[in-house]
């Protein structure tokens, strides 16, 4: 995050910014200078191709390229064997720019922010070492499942793209701290997403959200929420849509909740297999069970006493809810469990 | 009213030292002071010790507490970092973008009958140097880093200084009192809180 690069002793910093460069000649650079050179900023100049003498720097272990005319990476770039960090802000890369060897690179961090990348690269997606990657402000459509393949991921930033859900797998990602997804069209939030248990900081505002899974509640270290600018449901929605349950639903619950025996000698594989799929209704002052047909109620929660949350549970019908909200009236409902102690979450942007 | 002449401070240290100077007087020109605060051009290395950034959200380092008349501060703003909607507890809060650009957006006070979404006024992007003004009586606002690409730094000044302030909910209209915090002080980053104390520290504001 900082501005300026720091100069420190025995880190020879090389800064080439706004010198209006097309290319970079550095024949006069002697080989042990070369080896020296760790960090190279030519940054705000007129780079359209990309200046291959920066592959011979061997201990190169910081570039950054931002703001240049920049369309293609060349496969020389994997030379750079010890290069950490990699920024190239605001150029025209897109999904086709990077060679097919880049993900055995051992990058840490990359930032290719502001760029033209309609997907994420497969490339990408082997870098294993890989800490943080941004891909802010470029024209993402989708997360691949793959992203659960960079396992030491503690920050993905993929604000301002075109991004319309979340592939469970991203759940994965079991190091991620910091996760934005800000100003994308996000529908809904999986609820698998609350294994993110070293999560801390979720940016979801400016998204198209009405209501969040309950599982969200379990994330207990999380201490920064953006919601703003989500069309989230502020009034308890009584009437929500029903299918009434089938034959073979009802015949299944009566089955489940009183309990009657049976052996799989009297009933066909598929009907028994489809008794063991029945599901406990989640209010826990119900002993019912459903098959495929439920209600979906959103409740408000109390999140750290300041604001209600719609989240999102389903039920076995719509006669089946916790005694308060039997007031139509009410839109501020709170259950105890669901209740998030002030001290679990330090900031909610929610408006 | 007498107006000090307008000198353009060449640097920050300057800035400061006229700054103390018009705020000895008991009441102050708001467009003097706005005009001051704009001619400053910024000039990073000056204020770069002051910077210090938090990946997950912005942060408020004092700079001059201004002879106990004013706060000055820089506000550092990652991608995409915004504040809730607040106020400014009675004070004049002036706002100058040193770096990168930030959104603000402008809302009515609640009605206190009302319970619906609170009511925009208006939106601007502050571009570099540009100073900003507002109070109580002009109303509320809420201030973004949008760009996914940049970060933003902002040079603050409260007076009289306020160590609380209200933050509004956009959809209900909502309020809660919140305590600010200093990421760092005069360049020295303020220590840890312990858990118990982090639940003040919350929600900064302008």
């Amino acid at each position: 995050m900082e501005l300026f690069p720091r100069i420190t002793k025995g880190n020879p910093v090389l800064v080439l910014s706004r010198l209006q460069l097309c290319d970079l000649n550095l024949d006069h650079v002697g080989e042990e200078q070369k080896r020296q050179i760790q960090q190279l900023y030519l940054t705000y100049n007129s780079f359209s191709l990309f200046p291959t003498s920066i592959c011979l720097l061997s201990n190169l272990e910081h570039l950054d390229l931002s703001n240049n005319y920049l369309t293609a990476m060349p496969e020389d770039i994997t030379r750079l064997a010890n290069l950490k960090t990699l920024v190239a802000k605001n150029n025209h890369f897109d999904e086709t720019s990077f060679p097919k060897h880049f993900g055995t690179m051992h990058i840490e961090s990359l930032n290719l922010s502001g760029n033209r990348f309609r997907e994420i690269p497969r490339q990408f997606l082997k870098l294993s070492r890989l800490l943080s990657l941004s891909l802010g402000g470029n024209r993402l459509k989708s997360i691949p499942a793959e992203i659960e393949n960079l396992n030491r991921l503690e920050m993905l930033y993929l604000g301002g793209n075109m991004i319309s859900s979340i592939p469970p797998e991203l759940a994965n990602l079991r190091c991620l701290r910091y996760l934005v997804l800000c100003d994308n069209c996000v529908q809904s939030i999986p609820p698998q997403l609350s294994r993110l248990h070293s999560l801390l900081s979720l940016s979801l505002h400016n998204n198209l959200l009405t209501f969040l899974p309950r599982e969200i509640l379990s994330l207990v270290h999380l201490q920064e929420l953006s919601l703003r600018g989500n069309p989230l449901v502020v009034r308890f929605i009584k009437d929500m849509t029903y299918d009434p349950p089938s034959l073979l639903e009802l015949a299944g619950r009566t089955i489940k909740s009183r309990n009657l025996p049976y052996l799989p000698s009297d009933l066909p594989a598929n009907l028994c297999h489809y008794l063991d799929m029945a599901s406990k209704c989640p209010n826990p002052k119900c002993a019912g069970v459903y098959f495929d047909s439920c209600v979906r109620h959103i409740k408000f929660v109390d999140f750290c006493g300041k604001f209600r949350l719609p989240l999102m549970h389903y039920l076995c019908s719509p006669e089946c809810s916790s005694p308060c909200s039997s007031n139509p009236q009410s839109d501020t409902e709170s259950e105890e469990e669901s209740s998030v102690p002030a001290d679990r979450l330090q900031r909610v942007l929610l408006g | 009213m007498e107006q000090t002449e307008v000198v353009k401070p060449e640097t920050l240290d300057d800035l400061i030292k006229v700054l103390h100077k018009i705020f000895e007087s008991d009441t102050i020109n708001i467009e003097e002071v706005q005009n001051i605060v704009e001619a400053y051009e910024s000039k990073p290395q000056e204020w770069m010790k002051f910077a210090k950034f938090d990946q997950y959200r912005y942060t408020r380092n004092l700079v001059d507490e201004g002879n106990g008349k004013f706060n000055l501060m820089i506000l550092c703003w990652g991608e995409g970092h915004g504040s809730s909607i607040h106020d400014h507890t009675d004070s004049h809060c002036f706002m100058k973008l040193l770096q990168g650009q930030l959104k603000e957006t402008l809302f009515e006070w609640p009605d206190r009958k009302s319970h619906g979404d609170m009511v925009q006024k208006s939106q601007r992007i502050l571009l570099e140097n540009q100073c900003a003004y507002i109070n109580d009586s002009i109303g509320l606002h809420r201030v973004e880093n949008v760009s996914h690409t940049e970060c933003a730094a902002s040079l603050h000044l409260y007076s009289p200084p306020f160590q609380y302030c209200q933050t509004f909910d956009q959809r209900t209209g909502h309020k809660n009192t919140v305590k600010m915090t200093f990421w760092s002080r005069f360049g020295e980053k303020t220590p840890f809180v312990t858990v118990s104390e982090k639940q003040f520290r919350s929600c900064g504001s302008c």
